[in-house]
């Protein structure tokens, strides 16, 4: 396993580890952008975009980008989340050099408004595919009474509204904002070359053009309150509560981790024996969400609408417990062991590997070998994660239910 | 790289299956016992005992037996599948022989309380209620059901009023009636040493005894057209036909089919049903097998407006299939179904899931090279013979929308 590290001339970072013992390679394209870096008007732009990433080029139609990718046996995808918008592709070996070829084409869009017309449709469908998933629909919209004015709490998918008024000049307006190549990194992991690599990058984005771009960025502090959303078509009570975390830059978000599996792993965990097991809710989790310069820990609770209020009280009783007492040295154990399982058999796959590695560069410019963030792991301590419960005070979290009760 | 598989038969009849994977540090093993939902008695059977599994075994309490699992770190799942209940888990291979000893307790000594059961059967009804807030996991659990024989595709959560009779006494007895060493699969990839493994294994079960697991009774297939009206954002349509089953000399030619008809971004159903008429954010087509029985099933979701139109190109792209094959949509498909399986055998679970069935399928380990000279092997010839054997003309269908679809389209046949 070896890092391995380049920047070309106008500024786009590459990096790679490098395992001559994989199968396959994994190579992405991560542009720091997301909806957090809209304005109100062009709400869902950056997930919109994404999808017109794969609407061709000056030298590929559409249909040529879907052929390709299929002819190499790729997997293949995007997503766009708050913060970041990722293009991938995993392939055997030999077709590094195609892959990256279209994936570094893709990247620099035609977006013919004709093609931006069809694929609005599909946006719309994904809108409304939503719709019809209450958990999502409780996440966007806690999300969004959370961090309030913060620009976290934009939609990443948009509005019907946005997107319907939404103009294919706006979207280049947009892209030619963002897509900078000193807001691009380049991740290859696996059984990769790496002098081609670098050699075809710099083929396909070496004249990509350079500019300043910025973010927003602020510290988000607790937003406490508690509201409701009543929807009678649903059966079950859906909860979440919100609290500020450790950001993605913090040395704390290990601690962070660790806190979040006691607390609300789906297995073994504070709410795992204090609902599911005696079955007060059917789902009951917890976790860390490491966000760009801020964070969040987030609770989630389905329950019969009839026990969703004891379910809720349960789950705080839970946590102001646990900041009292901390955690014992047997949940300590077994969150650390989980967590390096998990971390193990996720390294043990390019994909994973392509996301953890991307991501560390992303957002702290460092390579942490698969070993050290283990070690890392191992290496805290149950001051450690009482400490990080108790400087973001997981109770003061902003609450919001979905579902046939009108409140708690 | 060749793989290197190993396989024992125990005396008492289970069998064990295994590939050491030399690069990685992580060991899974996926346990097949003959407990799957289609001997439910009552329906949702399998569903609570896979909950109830985990309250206690052995010496070890509920909190005992969970602390147990996760201080090794094990990555664990148990979950009822149609003919198998399938106990699976992910860890170092460092930890492998304590995790198995634990599962060991859990399969051959479950501690099986009255005390415990009643938050079982509360769990798997809440799941089951909560079915009715995801129409699109509904609509795709409620299509097996219609098209696969009874009890084939049950729903593997029951239903209301077979949970409801469901006694603590009654489940012990159909826990004990199939949990046995006959019909019992266990399969193991990773990071091991075969000799010691085996060794484990027989130590851990070898004194295991158990009946052969009573035979399936099976009913013909519902199968016909059913609309469900909900008000959901998106129609929901699912489709399904017949297809070639894994031990058919047809099978790798339906595999060919199913990618060209939506293997990828420029499969047929996406091309035309997305990508030219942004009908959908999601459609596709899948293969999906049984003993036995086999069969295509398709999905999409629309808005409401759209769902007429959704359905009519769907279905004309399902009963042109056989039309106008290109050579490079075969080709391109050989490549993608290749290419997953190498990916797919970098991951030790995908391993140990895909080896426990083919044991039970095929009573043999397929390796990568058998499969991939397979699928080289399939000519244009035999994929239109597979079409023209499997034609897409008698569709189950099912939808779940505001308001129920025309359906002559799916009347006429073709």
């Amino acid at each position: 396993m070896q890092f391995k590290q380049a920047r070309l001339d106008n500024g786009l970072q590459i990096v790679g580890e490098v395992n001559p013992a994989a199968a396959s390679i994994a190579v992405g394209f991560f542009a720091r952008t997301g909806s957090r870096d809209e304005t109100a008007e062009i709400s869902g732009v950056s997930h919109f975009l994404e999808h017109m990433m794969f609407k061709g080029t000056d030298r590929r139609s559409p249909f040529d980008i879907n052929r390709e990718f299929d002819e190499m046996g790729a997997m293949y995808n995007a997503f766009t989340s708050e913060e970041n918008t990722v293009y991938w592709g995993a392939v055997l070996p030999e077709f590094q050099v195609r892959l990256l070829d279209l994936l570094g084409d893709m990247l620099r869009p035609a977006l013919r408004t004709e093609d931006f017309d069809t694929e609005k449709n599909v946006i719309l469908e994904e809108i409304a595919l939503y719709e019809d998933r209450p958990q999502f629909r409780l996440y966007e919209k806690l999300m969004t009474r959370h961090f309030g004015e913060h620009p976290l709490g934009q939609l990443v998918l948009g509005t019907r509204e946005s997107i319907l008024a939404l103009k294919r000049d706006d979207m280049l307006a947009y892209f030619n904002r963002r897509y900078s190549p000193t807001n691009v990194t380049l991740v290859g992991v696996g059984n990769l070359n790496w002098d081609e690599f670098v050699r075809k990058a710099n083929q396909m984005c070496g004249h990509w053009k350079p500019y300043e771009v910025g973010r927003q960025m602020r510290v988000q502090g607790p937003n406490v309150k508690a509201e409701a959303i009543q929807d009678a078509k649903l059966v079950r009570q859906h909860v979440g509560l919100m609290s500020p975390a450790p950001s993605g830059q913090a040395e704390d978000r290990h601690a962070a981790h660790l806190l979040s599996a006691i607390l609300g792993d789906d297995s073994g965990s504070r709410l795992y024996y204090a609902l599911i097991d005696p079955a007060i809710a059917e789902e009951a989790s917890c976790s860390f969400d490491e966000m760009d310069g801020t964070g969040a820990f987030l609770t989630f609770i389905s329950a019969d609408p009839e026990r969703a209020a004891e379910a809720v009280e349960i789950a705080r009783r839970e946590y102001a417990k646990f900041l009292e007492e901390g955690p014992t040295d047997r949940e300590l154990e077994a969150a650390k062991n989980k967590t390096a399982s998990a971390i193990t058999l996720k390294g043990e796959l390019p994909m994973g590997r392509l996301t953890s590695v991307g991501f560390d560069w992303v957002y702290r410019k460092t390579y942490q070998p698969l070993a050290e963030h283990i070690d890392r792991v191992m290496a805290i301590t149950a001051k450690q994660v009482l400490d990080v419960a108790r400087r973001y005070d997981i109770l003061a979290c902003t609450q919001l239910t979905l579902g046939p009760k009108d409140g708690l | 790289m060749a793989e290197e598989f190993y396989s024992h038969r125990f005396d008492n009849g289970m069998t064990l299956v295994a590939q050491r994977m030399s690069q990685v540090a992580s060991a899974a093993f996926t346990i097949a016992l003959p407990m799957g939902t289609s001997m439910d008695s009552p329906p949702g059977s399998a569903a609570i005992a896979s909950h109830w599994l985990l309250r206690g075994a052995g010496d070890r309490d509920t909190r005992q037996l969970n602390d147990a699992l996760d201080s090794l770190g094990c990555q664990h799942d148990e979950h009822p599948q149609i003919a198998h209940m399938a106990v699976a888990s992910a860890q170092l291979g460092k930890v492998l022989p304590e995790s198995l000893a634990i599962f060991a307790d859990m399969i051959r000594r479950p501690r099986l309380e009255d005390g415990t059961f009643e938050p079982c059967r509360d769990l798997v009804t809440q799941a089951l209620e909560g079915l009715e807030d995801e129409p699109m996991r509904k609509c795709n659990i409620m299509i097996r059901e219609r098209f696969y024989p009874h009890p084939l595709g049950r729903n593997p959560l029951g239903d209301k009023e077979s949970l409801a009779a469901m006694t603590p006494e009654g489940l012990r007895q159909h826990i004990a009636r199939h949990f046995s060493p006959r019909g019992c699969i266990m399969a193991v990839a990773g990071q091991f040493d075969w000799e010691k493994l085996r060794g484990d294994v027989e130590r851990l079960f070898g004194s295991w005894q158990g009946q052969e697991p009573p035979a399936i009774q099976t009913r013909p297939a519902v199968r016909g057209l059913h609309h469900l009206t909900k008000a959901t954002a998106q129609a929901q349509i699912t489709l399904a036909f017949d297809s070639a089953t894994i031990q058919d000399e047809r099978y790798y030619a339906a595999r060919i089919s199913e990618m060209i008809l939506s293997g990828g971004m420029s499969a047929r159903l996406f091309t035309e049903v997305r990508e030219k008429r942004a009908l959908v954010y999601s459609v596709m087509a899948r293969y999906h097998y049984i003993k036995g029985h086999a069969g295509i099933f398709v999905y999409a979701g629309t808005t409401p407006e759209k769902a007429q139109e959704t359905l009519e190109v769907t279905v004309g792209e399902l009963r042109n299939l056989g039309k106008n094959i290109l050579p490079q949509e075969i080709s391109r498909s050989k490549t993608q179904v290749k290419s997953s399986l190498i990916m797919q055998g970098e991951s030790t679970s995908a391993r140990s899931d895909a080896m426990a069935a083919d044991w039970y399928h095929l009573g043999r380990l397929r390796s990568l090279a058998e499969m991939s000279s397979a699928i080289d092997a399939v000519t244009m010839e035999q994929v239109e013979q597979y079409i023209a054997a499997f034609p897409a003309n008698k569709l189950t269908a099912l939808t779940i929308g505001p308001a129920p679809l025309n359906t002559d389209v799916l009347k006429r046949g073709s």
